[in-house]
């Protein structure tokens, strides 16, 4: 190897990319979109919250009314009194949102229940309420049982279940866990590395493509070797990729960062009520600094907090090494095999049908990566986490579930050793593939090439 | 002496021979011009000696010994099909294959400009390569090709694509490499080039080499050895061809002593143009029509 000339090789192909549109584009519009997938979630809960609804109620039965408690979702006004026909027209007078109907107990001690509003009340309005009513008709129907200390009883019997997931660590130390945000972590890491490597080892395989169709190939080979040529192109096109994720994640930390200080405290008022000014600095805090940990300290017990102890319990370090390693490890590999493909063709449409057997394992290990989502212990799942053409996928879906030490190290090793020798076939087929012209090759002709001294 | 020596060389395409057993020197400070029909195997021969394509058979010998990847790195070789990157900015993309070429950056960027002046493209610098015409990519290209002043020049069809003041500029320059010692293997089907810039010449055709060596030495092989002598008297000009036996001193001799004057007297010699259509009609069928 020739470091000087590979080296110019990696420069033109990282300069070239990095000052393209389309490198610009990118950069600043996913990290946006994360940003958004970071922040949304959060400004929903806050603008659902924000209004709490103000509702005259003509109770009718006499027994819903104690039932109505004043909340967040709704403040409960008694109009019983009044007409609710002509209520109806002078709700927007009263300052009203909702008016709410309640007929009188019927033959079988039972209410129904209407609701007016300009604006539709909203699914969850109609449930509690509903849950209000029924409540009220249920305690109502017991109490004409005339049972003795009913109140007492009632007292005891009610019940209120919350359940709380656990999953046992190594150290049999008992870590809070959510499976729900586990699976979705596991989907967008395995979509992210298969997009990502999709990509990016297609930009090799264009850039090869792109060279043997312009012809510039036959000037290059005689100053270049082509397996400094090749290299050349899939180590610059890795360096793009890691630039583009550097960006990224400081783009997003930034966007995160000053969204975080401008909605933050709003949100935190929200959510506690009192005690602004400490939480205005909590917040701050959470959205530049990720203290994730500090932040479910000052949150009441719902479940935002298993959420929020569940992300800090994620070993994000290990994470984000693991994903680099994938990454890099898996892009290696396909783009070693797309710069093979790449050099059997002179245009991108004919390298179709030759791409189908290198992009057929990398769907397979999204559809294993999928399952792994569901079910992260099952035996495909295992094994697609060792088999080097899925394994980039896979083992990222599996790693918020946790996985033993040795499994990574073990599917690393095959990784690399399957990239050293498709590396090397590669190199052999792409030394041959470039300099023929003129004839749609097969993968024969690849086989051929492969085989040729 | 021989810059390059092709030795017995042949190449086969399947069951398709491209060349056959072609013994050829390329003699150095000398342009040579290679020359055959389309698909005569000039290009195959030219590739083997950048060793792009290997030989089936026999050796190429630069400067006596069998060429290396080291030699080749030098050569100047301009590819009939042009290649350049599209999307690249010309500057960038003729600094970048000069350094590809051993060039140092700062001694790349000054011959380039150079030669950007002197081709009067100094405004092209920051231009994409897709903006430019055919004629002026195919300018960039010879640029690309020459800019590390290499001993050996491979230049297939370099005129192709040129209008007349622009190939006039590149067949000065072509020339002046030659001067300072080059050795330049021209392929062309511009007969015109050949006459003007050829030291020597080999044909090829259908995969054989058919006739190589001196330029002058050739035409006046193949010539009818006339000569044609120009002369005027009472009646005005007069223009006569007599073979060269009837055409000495003493045809001269009566012309002068009947006071006729002799503007010229010159030795006709073939054109390569018709050189090459006997040599190759003769030499077969018809030449296939596919490169």
């Amino acid at each position: 190897m020739n470091f000087k000339t590979i080296g110019l090789v990696i420069g033109r192909e990282y300069n070239t990319r990095v000052r393209k549109k389309s490198f610009l584009i990118l950069t600043f519009v996913v990290p946006i979109l994360f940003a958004a997938m970071m922040v949304l979630p959060s400004l929903i809960m806050l603008n659902t919250k924000e209004k709490t609804k103000e509702v005259a109620v003509v109770d009718q039965s006499g027994i819903v009314m104690p039932f109505l408690e004043n909340g967040q979702a709704a403040n409960w006004y008694d109009y019983s009194t009044e007409d609710p026909e002509e209520l109806k027209g002078r709700l927007d007078e009263l300052g009203k949102d909702i008016l709410v109907v309640i007929s009188p107990l019927d033959s079988a001690s039972s209410v129904s229940v209407a609701t007016y509003s300009t604006k539709p009340a909203g699914v969850d309005f109609a449930e509690s309420l509903s849950g209000r009513v029924s409540d009220a008709v249920e305690d109502y129907r017991i109490k004409s049982y005339n049972i003795k200390g009913l109140d007492e009883i009632l007292s005891n019997v009610k019940a209120r279940i919350h359940v709380q997931e656990f999953t046992l660590g190594e150290d049999g130390k008992e870590t809070i866990s959510e499976s729900g945000i586990f699976m979705i972590i596991s989907m967008v890491l395995g979509m992210l590395i298969y997009i990502f490597v999709a990509m990016f080892s297609g930009m090799v395989m264009g850039s090869v493509i792109e060279e043997k169709s312009s012809r510039v190939v036959e000037v290059l080979v005689s100053s270049v070797k082509s397996i400094d040529l090749m290299f050349g192109k899939i180590i610059g096109v890795a360096l793009v990729a890691l630039t583009q994720f550097a960006l990224w994640i400081v783009l997003t930390l930034a966007i995160v960062g000053i969204g975080g200080a401008a909605f933050g405290p709003k949100l935190l008022q929200k959510m506690q009520g009192s005690d602004a000014m400490e939480q205005t600095a909590q917040m701050a805090a959470m959205g530049t600094g990720f203290n994730i940990q500090d932040a479910v300290a000052t949150m009441e017990d719902s479940g935002l907090k298993t959420i929020l102890t569940t992300l800090g319990n994620i070993h994000w370090g290990q994470l984000i090494i693991a994903f680099l390693v994938y990454f890099v490890l898996g892009y290696l590999l396909y783009a070693s095999l797309f710069a093979a493909v790449g050099s059997a063709v002179e245009n991108e449409s004919d390298s179709q049908q030759l791409q189908l057997p290198i992009t057929i394992p990398l769907i397979i290990g999204f559809f294993i990566a999928l399952m792994a989502m569901r079910n992260p212990y099952s035996q495909v799942v295992w094994w697609g986490s060792m088999i080097p053409f899925t394994s980039p996928i896979v083992m990222l879906a599996r790693i918020p579930y946790g996985v033993p030490g040795w499994e990574l190290i073990l599917s690393v090793a095959i990784l690399i050793a399957t990239f050293a020798l498709c590396a090397w076939a590669s190199a052999k087929i792409y030394r041959a593939g470039i300099l023929i012209f003129g004839k749609k090759s097969t993968w024969a002709d690849l086989w051929k090439w492969l085989k040729q001294k | 002496m021989a810059l390059i020596e092709c030795k017995e060389v042949c190449k086969s395409f399947g069951t398709k021979v491209a060349l056959d057993h072609v013994n050829l020197d390329f003699q150095e400070g000398r342009i040579t011009g290679l020359l055959g029909p389309n698909g005569a195997g000039k290009t195959t021969l030219i590739r083997i000696i950048n060793r792009i394509t290997i030989p089936s058979g026999g050796e190429i010998l630069f400067r006596g010994k069998p060429i290396t990847q080291e030699d080749v790195a030098r050569i100047g070789y301009m590819p009939e099909e042009r290649g350049l990157y599209r999307k690249m900015k010309v500057g960038e993309q003729a600094l970048y294959l000069a350094r590809l070429k051993g060039m140092s950056r700062t001694d790349a960027i000054a011959a380039l400009k150079d030669w950007f002046v002197r081709f009067g493209i100094q405004d092209w610098w920051g231009k994409k390569v897709e903006e430019l015409s055919k004629g002026m990519a195919q300018k960039l290209q010879f640029i690309t090709t020459v800019v590390h002043k290499p001993a050996l020049m491979i230049l297939d069809e370099p005129f192709s694509g040129f209008d007349p003041v622009n190939a006039d500029l590149v067949r000065k320059e072509i020339l002046r490499f030659r001067d300072e010692g080059a050795t330049i293997i021209l392929s062309t089907h511009d007969m015109g080039s050949v006459e003007e810039l050829c030291n020597d010449i080999a044909l090829i055709n259908r995969s054989h080499l058919i006739i190589s060596g001196d330029v002058q030495e050739i035409r006046r092989r193949y010539g009818n050895d006339n000569i044609e002598i120009e002369y005027t008297d009472a009646e005005g000009r007069h223009t006569e061809v007599l073979p060269r036996e009837t055409a000495g001193n003493s045809t001269l001799k009566s012309f002068i002593d009947k006071g006729i004057t002799v503007n010229s007297y010159r030795e006709l010699m073939p054109r390569m143009n018709d050189i090459f259509i006997s040599l190759v009609t003769n030499s077969g069928e018809e030449a296939p029509a596919a490169e």
